[in-house]
């Protein structure tokens, strides 16, 4: 303990309230700090839901709010997905959206006007406040020290390894969900060192409202149980971990059985497994336990090393027979490119076509965490030198998350909060040590209190660090790395992680933003000049945002349920016209969007996409697309005079580049994300036609049209149009065909 | 709804007359075939139909002379039955005394059936037999335009065609009358000549088209020669299917809040082929005229601040606000974030604040009483004008006003509204901002106004007290105590199964 002499304040109960008081005011600043630092959007740009997925979370919120949570339980939804639709109800988790309508009509009962989109946009930053303090307590479980603690609360609050999903707009599952998992640790750190029901049973509410948020509640599910093994391994079973485990397990599933989307999961799948086989283990070692109270020593070695090596192996036994007959499912997908990072590209390319399911690079390690990940390593030793049970559970965090976090880029997330308990575990160890002023050797506060754990490694002898050059010079170093660190934060934040991606920005010559929004006027305008029910095809990336934005049927979307479904529009977009236009005809599309970023050098757009929809085609009709026709002879992908015919005929191909020629002189038409000069002619298309072109070209939107009046095809009908040197390109309904399969 | 009351005594302002609405009969609607009692003549009558913006406004002026033998003060307009409902910014005046103000204008219940449809005005005192008065009638009429051809190229010009009757239509005989057009430019293509007088019939003046005079002492009221004229209009026709505007009163805040609500149309000709960005571009940069809707000129009041433009998906980040400087007028340049052509509709929000202290003030007499004056209309300014079909008037007073009471504000010209009858109004509480009463509000709804009315305010007086002011520091002071206590209440209850 630190503790200064100097000061009155600082010394008996007058001591205790103010240090309590500063703790307390120092935690707000720190929640105050990680609010505002991810606000940077909305005072840049406005108070909007940023990227992609968030627009669905905000779409669904919307529809829990004005229709009430029975029926948003049972919402079919019909605009997604046309023809097929989606039980929206039963395959999300309803967390995030229950949160912030329950805060929506908090404020409403209080008679607050609030858009129900604010609430959105600022929950991920309100929640972040809360993680922070969730941080406090879970590392003040692992310290003695109370600086620990204020550390690790500040570091999570700014490390931009969460910030990067919890910025204002970022409306995602995981804006609740960090906070949820931090406070579940905290509770069941809690319950295991205390081995009260009350703590357990706290745990398994804070799982189910994690089960209920995000799907990586399967983290917690199979970490909480190798704690337990690990104990268990490690000879430490006591009458504490069987409480709090049991208390968990059973309240827990019962809770998470509760969310429609997981359901029967838990006691189904092989990903919960480990739980319910922890909760056998515990059982047997708990009643071996028990026994071992009536039997002699020798006998009862013998009587379990043969109960268990016959229990473990019938487990085993049962376990591989019901996944063989299908009782329980196996490993998902998903969970399979966790372990082998090369099983998603080949097997289901739409998980590896999303950038955040890419293996992480290591820059972004230094990049999401800064000077946290080089404590991190030493955060853990720290852990080794007291090793007692909650200290076991940091090691068994690191090492897992860090396995992941190598593995996805996304799951750097779950790897945050322990980079910050670890680095903060070592940053107080070495202030408490060097920030004394007193001179002389001073005891290590914690010594006496945990010596009943009868932990020997905690009794270390009576050191002390007395220079005060040695003294200065760590601290100053520290509180160097400390700035630079926040300084990196911000500066990440602000840079990295705060542009909705919706709206762009640029600067004018002059300095000014100019801000590039081609987004929301072609979104608007499909909102407001096409019928309510024209059904919109693009890639599945903008699913979500025209639902959310256009407010328009989509064909498919970012949940990329249905991987066929998703092969079709990849295939109708990779296809000759041709070939589309019956895809087309059969999906009732009204409309279809493409992105488009060769004016303006915009790198996100579908061109560069393409081949990911050419390869998802591949996989469902590989005998009708074929990546390999995509490039030249000489493995080019290309896009100008040399592109292949099969590029140069793909819907996708034409619809980006139709009349793009126009704007400029003849012959000099340049795409400026992939630097090529396009061909003199611009692709001609028959079967659509231009409907609209956001300023900058960026959304490109086409018209299906109809059949032919006189039962031409159209490449026909346009050919004698143009023979004829009239337009007459009012084809209005006539005497319809039949379809052309 | 209340029975529309009047303030007269309301020293703070100038009020030059203030417009009454008489209890509306509810005896049952008279048969179809109804004619008005035919004791006038319309000794000379002379209609000026401009054609410059996107709405037709027309202003009669008609020489009226009593032919019965009692004096009479019940002057009947007609309208045909298909216009009647789109007659917008209705007004008569007696030319010789403008700066009375309007007369009293009433609708008479007709069977639907008709083809006609009557309005009375009220003469200020009944006109002796066989003397004159002279009326000035003027009125707009929405969507009376009509694009020709309905579908045209993104570059080619729009031309508008306009039908109306060569004869005035009125319910008294008429002895002489002619029609003077005027046309936005001198490019007329097609136009209707007609041979009812001798001579050439349209004569033809620059952009003005005058049908007559034509003597038609023996055609019989009701008689109609369709007339009509098709006039290049290179403009859009800025149309918003409904307004809403909010007017929020604070008194704490010292803040009167504008909210405006739109839902814009362009009823100009729609495109032949779909919208292409290549010629958008080539005519944004040769500047060359669209019937697309580019921009809103929207010009706000000095001293308004903290504006806001957004659509139901955001900020409309094309459009700029230049603030005021001194006393000048702010400019909001409202660039929606697409053209808006033909047949193309566009919905968007604008608000701002202002400072309440020029619009509010204490009424003379009475401590607690507050006048307010504030626009009832504003919108864009465009030189092709706007029509609004609906506009709904919210003024959000504070909470626990009581005794209000509204009126518009009638000058010497025309001030484009309708007389008060057409003002349906309502008066309903809102809650908001932990309000425990509700906010009393009172709404205006007016169907078919034009720009015309961009001047025109409205009047509104309440009583407010010193305790209704502190009503919600009070309770939220007490909401806040009772929460503390409960809290400290639920706190000191020990729910712990150990043994004491």
């Amino acid at each position: 303990m630190a503790e200064s002499p100097v000061d009155v304040l600082l010394k008996g109960s007058s001591g205790q309230s103010t240090r309590g008081l500063l703790k307390v005011i120092i935690l707000v600043t720190i929640a105050a700090a990680a609010v505002s630092s991810r606000l940077f959007s909305v005072i840049r740009f406005e108070s909007i839901i940023h990227e992609f997925d968030p627009w669905f979370n905000f779409r669904a919120t919307k529809y829990l709010v004005q229709n009430g949570f029975y029926d948003f339980w049972d919402w079919f939804d019909d605009r997604t997905w046309h023809p097929l639709g989606r039980v929206t109800g039963g395959t999300l988790y309803p967390g995030l959206m229950v949160t912030s309508g329950v805060i929506y009509h908090i404020l409403r009962f209080l008679t607050i006007p609030v858009d129900i989109r604010n609430i959105c946009v600022l929950l991920a930053p309100g929640f972040s406040g809360l993680t922070a303090l969730a941080m406090y307590l879970l590392t003040n479980e692992m310290s003695s020290s109370p600086s620990a603690g204020l550390l690790a609360a500040a570091f999570m609050g700014i490390t931009p390894g969460y910030i990067s999903r919890s910025v204002a707009g970022s409306y995602d599952n995981e804006a609740i969900a960090i906070f949820l998992l931090v406070f579940t640790f905290f509770l069941w750190i809690k319950a295991v060192k205390i081995g009260s029901i009350m703590w357990g049973a706290l745990t398994a509410l804070f799982y189910g409202y994690m089960v209920s948020a995000w799907g990586g509640y399967v983290f917690i599910t199979n970490l909480i149980p190798l704690h337990i093994f690990v104990l268990l391994c490690m000879g430490r079973y006591s009458s504490r971990l069987y409480i709090s485990y049991t208390t968990w397990y059973a309240l827990g599933t019962l809770a998470s059985m509760q969310i429609p989307f997981v359901g029967f999961l838990p006691i189904r799948n092989s990903d919960h497994m480990s739980a319910l086989g922890v909760f056998g283990l515990l059982q047997l070692v708990a009643f071996a336990d028990f026994v071992r109270g009536f039997i002699p020593g020798k006998q009862f070695q013998r009587l379990l090393t043969a109960s268990i090596i016959l229990t473990a192996g019938l487990a085993f036994v049962g376990l591989v027979v019901l996944t063989m007959s299908g009782v329980i499912a196996p490993w998902s997908g998903r969970f399979y490119s966790l372990w082998d990072t090369g099983y998603a590209k080949i097997h289901i390319p739409i998980i590896a076509s999303v950038s955040e399911h890419q293996p992480t690079a290591w820059p972004s390690f230094f990049f999401d965490l800064n000077f946290l990940i080089w404590l991190f390593p030493a955060g853990v030793y720290m852990c080794f030198r007291d090793l007692k049970d909650e200290h076991v559970f940091v090691i068994i965090y690191s090492v897992l998350a860090s396995y992941f976090a190598g593995v996805m880029v996304r799951l750097m997330l779950t790897l945050t909060p322990i980079v910050c308990v670890a680095a903060a575990l070592v940053l107080s160890y070495i202030l408490d040590t060097y920030l004394k002023i007193s001179s002389g050797p001073v005891t290590r506060g914690r010594s006496n209190e945990d010596a009943s754990e009868g932990l020997r490694s905690a009794r270390t002898p009576e050191v002390g660090i007395t220079s005060y050059f040695s003294k200065a010079a760590t601290t100053s170093s520290i509180i160097v790395y400390l700035l630079l660190f926040v300084a990196h934060c911000t500066w990440v934040t602000s840079n990295a992680y705060s542009s909705p991606s919706v709206v762009l920005a640029s600067r004018m010559p002059d300095g000014s933003q100019f801000i590039i929004d081609d987004y929301r006027e072609a979104y608007y305008w499909l909102r407001q000049n096409t019928p309510a029910n024209a059904k919109i095809m693009s890639w599945w990336d903008y699913g979500y945002q025209i639902g959310g934005m256009a407010d328009r049927p989509t064909l498919v979307d970012n949940n990329t349920w249905n991987n066929t479904h998703i092969a079709t529009v990849g295939k109708a977009m990779s296809s000759r016209e041709e070939v589309s236009y019956p895809i087309l005809r059969q999906h009732d599309v009204d409309y279809v969007l493409v992105v488009f970023g060769g004016l303006l050098g915009y790198s996100g757009d579908d061109i560069n996409k393409f081949l990911w929809m050419v390869r998802i085609a591949e996989g469902i009709w590989p005998d009708e697309v074929k990546e390999r026709d995509f490039f030249t002879a000489r493995g080019e992908y290309r896009v100008d005079d040399q592109a292949t015919p099969t590029m140069r005929n793909s819907l996708m191909y034409k619809m980006s580049y139709h009349n793009y020629n126009k704007l400029f002189p003849t012959g000099q038409a340049t795409d400026r994300v992939r630097g090529t000069k396009l061909p003199a002619e611009s692709p001609q298309l028959s079967t659509l036609e231009e409907a609209f072109t956001s300023e900058n070209w960026i959304i490109r939107i086409y018209k299906v049209k109809d059949l032919d009046n006189f039962g031409r095809d159209h490449s026909n009908a346009v050919a004698f149009d143009k023979g004829n040197k009239r337009k007459k390109a009012t084809k209005k309904k006539g005497a319809r065909l039949l379809r052309s399969e | 709804m209340r029975p529309f009351a009047v303030v007269s005594a309301l020293c703070g302002l100038v009020l030059s007359s203030s417009s009454i609405v008489s209890a509306q009969s509810t005896a049952a609607p008279l048969p179809a075939d109804f004619k008005p009692p035919q004791v006038f003549k319309n000794v000379n009558l002379v209609r000026n139909t401009n054609l410059e913006k996107g709405y037709a406004r027309e202003t009669i002026n008609v020489v009226v002379e009593n032919v019965d033998k009692d004096p009479q003060s019940e002057y009947y307009l007609s309208f045909p039955s298909e216009v009647f409902d789109r007659v917008g910014g209705l007004e008569v005046r007696n030319k010789k005394e403008a700066e009375k103000g309007r007369l009293d204008v009433e609708a008479v219940e007709i069977d639907s059936l008709s083809d006609v449809r009557y309005l009375i005005a009220h003469l200020p005192e009944p006109l002796a037999p066989s003397s004159q008065i002279t009326l000035g009638i003027s009125y707009s009429l929405l969507n009376s335009l009509h694009p020709r051809p309905a579908a045209i190229e993104q570059s080619d010009r729009q031309f508008l065609t306009y039908s109306f009757s060569a004869y005035v239509p009125s319910a008294y005989q008429t002895v002489t009358q002619k029609t003077k057009v005027k046309f936005p430019s001198t490019n007329v293509p097609n136009y209707t000549a007609t041979n009812l007088k001798t001579g050439e019939d349209p004569e033809r003046q620059g952009s003005t088209y005058t049908y007559g005079p034509y003597d038609t002492t023996k055609v019989a009221p009701g008689t109609t020669h369709p007339i009509t004229v098709r006039y290049e209009f290179t403009k859009p026709l800025i149309t918003a299917s409904l307004l809403e505007r909010d007017l929020e009163v604070s008194h704490w805040g010292g803040n009167l809040a504008t909210e405006e609500r739109y839902w814009l149309r362009n009823n100009g000709s729609t495109l032949l082929n779909h919208f292409s960005r290549v010629d958008w571009t080539v005519a944004n940069y040769q500047q060359s005229p669209s019937s697309a809707i580019r921009e809103l000129k929207y010009p706000l009041k000095p001293g308004s601040v903290d504006p806001y433009f957004i659509d139901d998906i955001g900020n409309v980040s094309t459009s700029r606000y230049r603030p005021s400087k001194g006393n000048r007028e702010a400019n909001l340049d409202f660039k929606p974030r697409y053209p808006i052509f033909g047949g193309w509709n566009y919905s968007f929000r604008l608000g701002w604040n202002n400072e309440l202290a020029s619009f509010l003030r204490r009424a003379v007499h009475g401590a607690d009483s507050y006048v307010l004056k504030v626009p009832f209309l504003e919108g864009p300014k465009m030189a092709e004008g706007l029509q609004y079909e609906k506009v709904v008037v919210r003024v959000i007073l504070p909470e626990g006003a009581r005794n209000v009471q509204y009126e518009t504000v009638e000058g010497p010209s025309s001030n484009g509204l309708p007389s008060a009858d057409q003002f349906v109004a309502e008066f309903s509480s809102h809650k908001t901002f932990m309000d425990t009463l509700g906010r009393t509000t009172l709404t205006l709804t007016v169907e078919s106004l034009t720009d015309e009315a961009r001047d025109s305010h409205l009047v509104v007086t309440y009583d407010y007290t010193l305790f209704d002011a502190l009503r919600k520091p009070v309770t939220i002071t007490l909401g806040l105590f009772s929460v503390f206590a409960a809290i400290w209440v639920v706190g000191n209850i020990d729910v712990s199964i150990k043994k004491r």
